[in-house]
């Protein structure tokens, strides 16, 4: 790996070569390990849908760190993964590079998608309905089975390495007219849902990365279960795991359950004050004092 | 012969030709005087007598009274005395000889409480009456006769005034001054002495605010203030006095109200509310008697020493804000800063106020979309529950108190509730509905099949008898109780036993909650009825219960019946087990079932000493669900006599349980939803649904008129398939929650749909007490009714080219939405300033980045825009009759020309037969079809809402198209229903049409007021001619909308409103329209204005 070390003493890493060398922690869910390792080896690009905070960047980031061995090219510390967080100004320059005065010349600079093109990472496009449309089209010659980048202002046409696979992220839940995912992108994707997960299987994440014990844990999944209930009824979107992770980890670090859920959980999804007070009592009927 | 005798001889002569009885009284008369005085004094007595009879034609009677009161009188005082008096009585016979008689005959008996030095000031208090005329004569007369009978109870003085308040009646009715003397009497003799003067005092106040009250004052006041606590009857008429002479008319029924209001406060309270209220009185009278009459409902609310800190929030506003009017309404409870306080104050927590939260918390918990209602609403459906103090549910609904007061402080009585809510919709989260025959338990073994059979082969027999052949059953619940003979006992214990489970799951599950459910739990254990009282299959059911309630301290049983006991608790720990489920509940109640069957119903014969309480061994009973039918057991029961049984009463937070009908009611609404259709459930049948209900443990029969069981029942069953017709009412809003009423309805057949309206409630301002009136209107929302279907289109037609040109215009405003993005480093065009300047940047070594690039970015529009239309009386106006009014100079322009004249009208009168007076409404109706033509070409969301109704209970509010609702002919045709109904209460319907924008979700909000600018309506306003209330309410209203970041703006139909809207609009937008070919010119510029982002 190319790091440059800095004066200042902070960790300068180049894009692509950004690497998971140690195993994130991941509790599968169902059999999306296995779906995505298929997807992987058949260069077959993968839709990621589910809620925020329901695990699917911490899965791609697994799967990164997982696939190491699929792969003959690189060395053994895993695929690299270069994430590109999605919004509404992203353009394509932004994804596909530009070039730049450098006193009397231009320089050109690749921008993330061509990087994982030439290095054959996996380019992970976080909250893709964020883009704008025009954007999006970018990406569609990649995803057929010549997996080609057109790079118009060079005009080029780049050839995907081995081990590129394009990943995207998509959040149905606040689907309006607006930012729906166009079919024609959808249809070139095979989708993996992710849900939050069960009661018990939440409880042993939250245990896992916050270092609540599981008597903690397990309450604070069923608080989520509890709150996911009132998702359409006052809630846009249901607690996240995220969220509820950090609530955990505020308690671990000695903060009392009820305020930790106050802050972590209640006042982190809503703003409304009936809402929020609602919520609050199935905390404090959840957590003793 | 006597002196006497003599006397009456010599003046036989003059004594002639008067009365017959004259010379009779006469010598009786001297008969009386004749040892008292002396002979001259005798001659002067007789000659008295003889000039009064002779003063005028019919003054004989006051000389025959004077003859017959004489010898009295004479013994009593000296004969100057004597002398004096029958003077007075003579020049009172100058007014009247009636006046002379009466005061004369009624002396004697004044005598006993008036000295002689009084009598004139007496007989002038009898001569001011008199006014010439008859009645005032006869009032005269009756004064002195009832003289004596006042003097009893009151001073001279005091009759004085009563004088003065009788004379004030006169100049208004003598037959009322009337009545008032005469009772007087009597009133005054019945009031304690100390409250004399100051009823008089009172009664004159009164006399002088409306003198028609007087006669009320004197028929109710004794009464009325027989309910105040006598100390306190002074200060209180003292009070009413002082406010009625600051208040006037509404004097007396501030005092009969504030005096009923104490009639329901403690006597022993009255002495600080009225010292409270004279505090008051000084800044505000008015304010001083609200404070009496709110006083029993704020005591109902507040300890005494919470409602004097109320009471002093209501005194700031009077003296530090020196706001009467506000501490008026303070006190009169039109105020939410009085509500608020209250609620604040008080311990006691009322649903309305924590119902919306409740209704969340329950969905979380359950899952279920739960609403949460009163517990009284679920009692008027009459479908099976009865009690209103308790919480329960019939799986929809979770149905409260409406209040609760347990606990002295608020935050426990909130807790009370939530206990409440968690252990309802723990039935529904854990289950106890879904109970399903034969399916498998957690922790038991199954043993109801092999009941069944058992059961079975037992009713067989009967039924071989010719008793009637039992339906197969609708629910499995019900399949489940057919099995015991005793259907109330297996349902006494099926709710106990389940019960029990749901409250060991909330404790597992809630921690937070079991704190408090334990501290109800032990509430409930204290309140509980005495064992020894009961029959003893009913006591093993209450100390079940105990045990269930977390303690068993509180068991007592019969020490010979132990072990009986102890398996019953044996089997209820079973159920109390992690994981145990509503199956294992059939198993365990059957079992105890077994247990009590075997315990007969008897008032147990038990010494003292041989009750138990709960021991060591009975606390550790490990759960165990018991063997067979417990043989073995020495059968010592004690004696004692058979009592009927009863299930004990259920604990408040657990509440009715009544699984088999609300299986029932799914079923039903399954069936009423079609899944019958599908062939695999049969429908039910009307008999298999009355034997459900006959036999149910679960509906209480002598409820019912009892020789009409049948028609009862089957009432009772529609009222059931009914409820399973109705949605679990759960509205999507927040926040208001509508109230559904069906006008009319109630006898309506299938087929016509009755109106659906949804009510809500909205506070108006009041804008002198500066503070909002709390729930004050309220509104229902409905349907507008359709029109014709021709309106619309011809509107259209008629308005061809503005339709075109409005279109036009609206389109020409979508470009608008782009919105040019610069300082780009990437986009479609080059800025030329930017570029430029990044240039000059460039070589001057600053400036690395070139954001030069400009993009046109396509903005979305996010407008949602609620029409609210004036559909009241007052637009019924016809323009053209206002526009006359103006143009009446250009009418007096015909130069005198007859002939002018007539052309004018007759064009005038064929235009009008082409085309009828176009009233306000009309223009209301044409502007909708131009905006609804303009709006859709743009796209933007928008309601057209039209609202009227009559007083702050109906204000009505029509849905003409609602936000969102896609536009189609149905609009159209509400379009055309658009009519004039009744009065225009703005203010609650701009509040609900805030509430619907609030709702809807867009960027942009704008709200648009079309009406004539005359908010008008009952009780808008302390009169009918009141306007200002209505102005601010609806003020204010709007400024509500702007504070809810929408944009509230004002179409004024009519020339007149101008002035009168302009003033409350000073900082609202707002437009004058008079004629519909000006509206496609304003209405672009005018929503591009207010639709701007
Ligand atoms: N299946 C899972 N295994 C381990 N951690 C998880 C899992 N699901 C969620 N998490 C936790 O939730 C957090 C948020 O997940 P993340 O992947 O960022 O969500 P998303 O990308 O869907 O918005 C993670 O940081 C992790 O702590
Ligand atoms: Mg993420």
């Amino acid at each position: 790996m190319t790091t440059t070390e800095q004066a200042s003493g902070f960790k300068q890493i180049q894009v692509e070569d950004f690497r998971i060398t140690q195993e994130p922690y991941y509790l599968p869910i169902h059999d999306e390990v296995a779906l995505f390792e298929a997807a992987y080896d058949q260069k077959v690009p993968v839709l990621l849908k589910g809620p925020t905070g329901s695990g699917k960047t911490r899965f791609v980031e697994y799967m990164s760190w997982k696939l190491h061995r699929h792969i003959g090219n690189v060395d053994e510390e895993g695929v690299p993964l270069i994430t590109v967080a999605c919004h509404e100004d992203l353009t394509a320059s932004d994804l596909v590079g530009r070039y730049l005065l450098e006193g009397d010349d231009t320089r050109w600079i690749d921008g993330p998608i061509t990087r994982a093109v030439k290095v054959g990472a996996i380019c992970y496009l976080d909250e893709i309905v964020e883009a704008r449309k025009d954007t999006t089209v970018l990406i569609h010659p990649l995803t057929d089975y010549r997996r080609l980048l057109p790079v118009e202002k060079r005009g080029e046409l780049l050839e995907a390495a081995p081990g590129f696979l394009l990943v995207m992220s998509y959040n149905p839940g606040y689907q309006s007219a607006l930012k729906d995912l166009k079919h024609s992108t959808r249809q070139r994707f095979v989708a993996i849902e992710f849900n939050y997960p069960p009661r018990d299987m939440e409880a042993e994440i939250i245990h896992m990365e916050s270092g609540v014990d599981r008597a903690i844990a397990q309450d604070l999944a069923k608080l989520a279960e509890k709150v996911r209930n009132l998702k359409e009824h006052g809630l846009a979107e249901g607690v996240s795991t995220r969220l509820l992770v950090y609530a955990g980890k505020l308690m671990a670090k000695g903060i009392s359950p009820r305020r930790a859920c106050q802050t972590g959980v209640v006042w982190a999804l809503t703003d409304d004050i009936e809402v929020q007070r609602s919520i609050e009592e199935v905390v404090t009927s959840i957590f003793d004092e | 012969m006597t002196i006497a005798e003599d006397l009456t001889a010599r003046y036989a002569q003059e004594l002639r030709g008067f009365g017959a009885s004259l010379p009779d009284d006469f010598a009786r008369g001297a008969e009386g005087v004749a040892g008292v005085l002396h002979e001259a004094q005798l001659e002067q007595w007789a000659r008295a007598g003889i000039d009064l009879a002779n003063h005028s034609l019919r003054s004989w009677e006051a000389a025959a009274e004077y003859f017959r009161a004489s010898p009295g009188i004479a013994r009593a005082l000296e004969f100057d005395g004597l002398m004096h008096w029958v003077g007075l009585a003579t020049a009172l016979s100058a007014r009247s000889s009636l006046i002379a008689a009466a005061f004369l005959k009624a002396t004697p008996e004044a005598l006993a409480t008036l000295s002689p030095e009084q009598f004139e000031a007496w007989s002038q208090q009898g001569d001011r009456l008199c006014r010439g005329n008859w009645k005032s004569i006869a009032l005269a007369a009756l004064y002195f006769q009832a003289s004596p009978g006042l003097f009893a109870s009151l001073s001279l003085d005091s009759v004085g005034r009563l004088v003065d308040i009788v004379d004030q009646l006169t100049e208004r009715s003598y037959e009322l001054a009337t009545t008032c003397l005469e009772s007087a009497g009597p009133i005054f003799a019945r009031l304690s002495p100390e409250d004399r003067e100051p009823f008089l005092r009172f009664a004159r106040a009164v006399t002088r605010a409306s003198w028609a009250d007087t006669r009320l004052y004197f028929e109710r006041g004794p009464k009325l203030l027989e309910a105040i606590a006598p100390a306190q009857r002074p200060a209180f008429l003292d009070l009413a006095a002082r406010v009625t002479l600051a208040v006037g008319r509404q004097g007396f029924p501030l005092f009969a109200d504030a005096a009923a209001a104490l009639a329901s406060v403690e006597p022993a309270d009255h002495v600080d509310l009225l010292a409270f209220a004279a505090r008051l009185a000084p800044g505000s009278p008015q304010a001083a008697m609200e404070y009496l009459k709110s006083a029993p409902f704020v005591r109902t609310r507040l300890t005494p020493e919470q409602m004097r800190r109320w009471a002093d929030a209501g005194v700031e506003i009077l003296t530090t804000e020196r706001n009467a009017e506000g501490a008026e309404a303070f006190f009169r409870l039109e105020s939410t800063r009085a509500e608020e306080m209250m609620r604040a104050l008080s311990a006691r927590v009322e649903l309305t106020s924590v119902n919306t939260m409740l209704r969340m918390y329950a969905k979380a918990l359950s899952g279920e979309q739960v609403s949460v209602q009163s517990t009284e609403m679920l009692v008027d459906k009459n479908i099976g529950w009865m009690s209103e103090a308790s919480a329960t549910t019939e799986g929809t609904a979770i149905y409260l108190p409406p209040f609760v007061n347990t606990f002295e402080e608020q935050a426990a009585n909130f807790q009370v509730y939530k206990v409440f809510t968690t252990h309802q919709a723990g039935r529904l989260e854990f289950g106890s509905f879904r109970y399903q025959w034969l399916q498998p338990g957690t922790q038991t073994p199954g043993s109801l099949l092999e009941r069944e059979t058992k059961r079975r082969a037992e009713t067989a027999t009967v039924e071989a008898d010719g008793a009637k052949k039992r339906a197969e059953a609708t629910t499995s619940m019900q399949r489940f109780f057919n099995l015991f003979a005793d259907r109330t006992l297996i349902h006494g214990i099926f709710t106990v036993v389940e019960d029990t489970r749901v409250d060991a799951y909330v404790a597992r599950e809630y921690g937070g909650i079991r704190r408090w459910l334990r501290r109800l739990q032990a509430y409930e254990a204290e309140h509980r009825p005495e064992v020894r009282t009961m029959g003893l299959r009913e006591g093993l059911l209450e100390n079940l219960l105990r045990i269930s309630l977390g303690r068993p301290d509180t068991v007592r049983w019969p020490h010979a019946l132990q072990a009986h006991l102890g398996r019953a608790i044996g089997a209820l720990r079973v159920i109390e087990q992690d994981g145990a489920t509503v199956q294992d509940s059939a198993e365990v109640s059957a079992a105890i079932y077994d247990i009590a069957v075997s315990i007969p119903n008897i008032l147990a014969d038990v010494p003292e000493g041989d009750w138990v309480m709960a021991d060591e061994e009975m606390l550790s009973i490990a759960p165990s669900m018991p063997g067979g039918g417990g043989e073995g057991e020495p059968q010592m029961m004690p004696n004692g006599e058979e009592v009927a049984f009863e299930n004990p009463p259920q604990p408040e937070f657990r509440g009715d349980f009544k699984p088999e009908l609300v299986q029932l009611l799914m079923k039903l609404k399954l069936q009423q939803q079609g899944a019958q259709q599908d062939g695999v459930t049969a429908p039910l049948t009307k008999e298999q649904l009355m034997e459900l209900l006959e036999n149910s443990a679960e509906i209480t029969i002598n409820e019912w008129a009892e020789g009409d069981l049948a028609s009862s029942l089957g009432m009772f069953l529609s009222n059931l398939e009914k409820e399973a017709g109705t949605p679990a009412g759960d509205p999507k809003q927040k926040g208001q929650q509508p109230q559904q009423d069906q006008p009319g309805g109630g006898g309506a057949d299938e087929g016509e749909l009755p109106m659906r309206i949804d009510y809500f409630f909205y506070d108006e301002w009041d804008f002198r007490a500066a503070d909002y009136r709390p729930r004050w209107a309220r509104v229902g929302e409905r349907l507008s009714d359709e029109g014709d279907d021709d309106f619309y289109e011809e509107t259209l037609r008629k308005y061809h080219g503005l339709v075109l040109e409005t279109r036009r215009q609206f389109e020409l405003m979508r470009p608008e939405s782009f919105r040019k993005i610069k300082k780009l480093e990437d986009g479609h065009d080059i800025d030329l300033d930017d570029a430029i300047e990044f240039h000059v940047d460039k070589k001057a070594g600053v400036g690395p980045i070139a954001r030069i690039y400009s993009r046109r970015n396509k903005v979305e529009r996010d407008v949602a825009v609620a029409f609210l239309l004036d559909m009241s009386a007052s637009t019924d106006e016809e323009i053209e009759k206002q526009r006359q009014k103006y143009d009446k100079d250009d009418n007096d322009d015909f130069d005198g020309d007859p002939r002018k004249y007539f052309q004018w009208l007759a064009q005038r009168r064929a235009r009008q037969a082409i085309e009828p007076p176009k009233r306000i409404i009309d223009l209301e109706k044409e502007s909708t079809v131009l905006v609804v033509e303009a709006l859709e070409a743009i796209g933007d969301a928008y309601g057209i809402y039209g609202f009227s109704g009559y007083g702050r209970e109906n204000v009505e509010y029509h849905v003409i198209k609602d936000l969102g609702e896609p536009f189609d002919d149905r609009v159209q045709r509400r379009i055309a229903k658009i009519e004039p109904i009744r009065s225009t209460r703005m203010g609650p319907a701009i509040r609900h049409t805030i509430h619907k924008l609030n709702e809807y979700d867009a960027k942009v909000k704008i709200l648009i007021l079309v009406s004539d600018g005359r908010p008008q309506d009952h009780g808008y306003g302390r009169d009918r001619t009141e306007k200002e209330y209505a102005v601010h309410d609806t003020k204010q209203a709007l400024v509500e909308a702007k504070r809810d970041g929408i944009t509230p703006f004002l179409i004024t139909v009519d020339k007149e409103g101008h002035d009168y809207l302009k003033q409350m609009c000073d900082d609202i937008g707002y437009e004058v329209v008079d004629n519909i070919e000006s509206l496609p010119r304003r209405l672009p510029t005018l929503y591009r204005h207010l639709a701007a982002e």
